[in-house]
């Protein structure tokens, strides 16, 4: 280093005249504010090695999770199969990260496209306000809480055929009264900024405001909103494939696993009690992410 | 208030004529009406007959209307499948142990939940915190069919203790009852702690020390009143759990109600039952949003402002 900087005496901070002043923007904030909370963070590493867990297993495991040896079948847990085999004599180490696969899948599919709904709902019913702002939260008012299953079930029934899209179509169809209240709510908030003000009176148009202005502001909320929902979607599909109306065979999900472990419980608990598990441990930590991303973006609404 | 409760009131009719409208259109779109003609041959006077018996000769808004007459005179219409029975039929006798079920699954919440709640909230990050909030975290994470079978598998085989399945003595009732009533009991835990530890910081609670009344008596009158409303108005999403948790519980302890038989009607395509069975739920958890957002402004006054 050449030409050394003057040297900054003692006891003053480290900003010095003219060095850029370290910025740090809303996310950088929020992910500090994140590792701080060793809770979250603990939930979401275990998070991502579920996750990955369920990409990496299928690919480097020795055993084909379709091949039917039955002098295999309902072995307890081994060194050469972690988490035991079926009824037959599949393993299950290899198959509950196949069944991981779609459970998420669907769970992440089906919150996005819930988050999708609310969003446009929400952000109609908040930004053109008045009337039909009031309309459109009457009839919300009204749904609170309406179970999601049976209308899955029937939304199921019509489409006639259970598939990885059919789920997702069947658990979104019900469940975005929630997340469409909140981005409304968030979008009233955000409209009485000043800069809304001043982009309404420079002119810009509504559809301009709404989606530069106000819906970039609602992402924070929503990132929260990702993992509030992913444990209701995973927990429906698990329950509806359970109930024997969702994944069917060859494919499997964690629910339709634990269905087919229902037959054998009482000699082999583990069938049931394996992919009963990992949903309980992916919903667990799923809900540590959401209270641990509320903390780090807004925390405002931090618990105390 | 009155106002209030007048517009309230009066947005239901719309809400449960849509929600109406919206499963009946969905129902028509199923494949497999057990009246087409591709699914077995009848005589042709015969399908007529049933047509005009199950008024689908007519159009569409025609049989809307008319289902919605039905369901305001409480007449959910026949059964497709079984012949001598109506969805009224089947309503009323699988429904009370519905209620009944949902009811002591309600009440096991209220009764460890509620407390849980409480003292949790006096000790914060006391033992008894922990070991709660680590409950309520456990109990929203555990898939009810897992809770279920490993109560039959321990409690029912290996203790021999209660039942496995069945819907007769206070026996059968119990294990049932506990697996629903757990997410409520989860949720009530945090949810009052969560009230309790905000009230507990309010001003009237600091003044209401300062001057000297005894702990108890602040804790007794002041927070807690406050901190339970909460409680009453979470009684109707806590209703759609319910119901959802219904099918499962009912399922795996074969418990007669309406859970179960929804799954069966649907297997069935008995689609008149599924149809009433949903809109007599959907009904049910508006018009129990309706009476908790009532009960909300009479228990606290300061919403009544806010949301006229």
């Amino acid at each position: 280093m050449s030409a050394a900087p003057l040297p900054i005496p003692a006891g003053v901070s480290g900003v010095s005249a003219g060095a850029p002043i370290r910025q740090s923007s809303l996310w950088q904030d929020a992910w500090r504010r994140y590792l701080r909370n060793r809770g979250a963070v603990l939930a979401g590493g275990i998070f991502l090695l579920i996750v990955g867990y369920c990409i990496i297993a299928p690919i480097v495991s020795p055993h084909d999770p379709n091949r039917v040896h039955f002098p295999d079948a309902y072995q307890g847990p081994s060194w050469s199969h972690p988490f035991g085999t079926d009824q037959f004599g599949r393993d299950l180490f290899t198959r509950t990260a196949l069944g991981g696969r779609i459970s998420i899948g669907i769970g992440f599919g089906a919150t996005l496209a819930i988050l999708a709904i609310g969003v446009v709902y929400g952000a109609v019913s908040g930004f053109v306000g008045g009337k039909l702002d009031n309309a459109m939260m009457r009839f919300l008012d009204a749904l609170y809480g309406l179970p999601y299953l049976p209308f899955a079930i029937l939304a199921l029934a019509i489409i006639g055929t259970v598939n990885f899209w059919t789920m997702v179509v069947a658990l979104s169809i019900a469940s975005w009264f929630i997340t469409a209240r909140v981005v409304r709510g968030q979008i009233l908030t955000l409209k009485e900024n000043d800069y809304v003000r001043a982009a309404h009176a420079v002119g810009l148009r509504s559809y301009a405001i709404l989606s530069r202005h106000l819906l970039p502001n609602t992402l924070g909320i929503l990132v929260i909103t990702i993992f509030l929902e992913l444990p209701g979607v995973i927990l429906g599909e698990a329950f509806l494939s359970f109930l024997g109306l969702g994944i069917n065979p060859p494919d499997a999900s964690w629910g339709s696993m634990a269905q087919d472990g229902r037959d054998a419980y009482r000699a082999h608990p583990h069938l049931i009690v394996i992919p009963s598990l990992a949903i309980a441990t992916l919903v667990l930590c799923a809900n540590f992410v959401a209270d641990g991303l509320r903390d780090a973006l807004d925390p405002r609404t931090r618990e105390t | 208030m009155a106002a209030y409760i007048i517009r309230r009131v009066i947005w239901t009719v719309p809400v449960v004529l849509l929600v109406i409208l919206v499963t009946f259109l969905l129902m028509r779109q199923i494949e497999g009406n057990p009246f087409r003609k591709t699914e077995r041959a009848v005589p042709a006077a015969v399908q007529e007959n049933l047509e005009r018996k199950f008024k689908l000769d007519k159009p569409w808004y025609v049989q809307y209307a008319q289902y919605v007459k039905g369901v305001v005179t409480l007449d959910l219409g026949p059964s497709l499948v079984l012949r001598d029975r109506s969805v009224n039929d089947i309503v009323k006798e699988q429904f009370p142990r519905s209620i009944e079920l949902g009811l002591y699954a309600f009440g096991w919440a209220v009764l460890f939940g509620v407390p849980a709640g409480i003292v949790a909230a006096l000790r914060p990050n006391s033992r008894f915190d922990y070991g709660a909030m680590l409950f309520s975290n456990v109990g929203f994470a555990l898939p009810n069919f897992l809770v279920a079978t490993l109560l039959i598998y321990y409690v029912s085989l290996k203790w021999g203790l209660l039942p496995t399945s069945g819907w007769e003595s206070w026996k059968h009732k119990l294990l049932p009852s506990l697996t629903l009533g757990l997410v409520p009991m989860a949720y009530f835990a945090r949810l009052v702690r969560g009230t309790m530890l905000e009230t507990l910081q309010a001003d009237y609670v600091r003044t209401a020390k300062a001057k000297g009344l005894r702990w108890r008596r602040v804790v007794g009158v002041h927070v807690l009143r406050n901190s339970l409303i909460p409680v009453v108005t979470a009684a109707a999403p806590l209703l759609g759990y319910i119901i959802t948790g219904s099918f499962i519980v009912e399922n795996i302890f074969a418990v007669p109600g309406i859970g179960r038989y929804y799954v069966t009607a649907v297997s069935a395509r008995d689609y008149s039952v599924v149809m009433g069975l949903t809109v007599l739920l959907s009904i049910i958890v508006i018009l129990a949003n309706l009476l908790v957002d009532v009960l909300y402004g009479i228990l606290d006054p300061r919403t009544r402002e806010a949301r006229t």
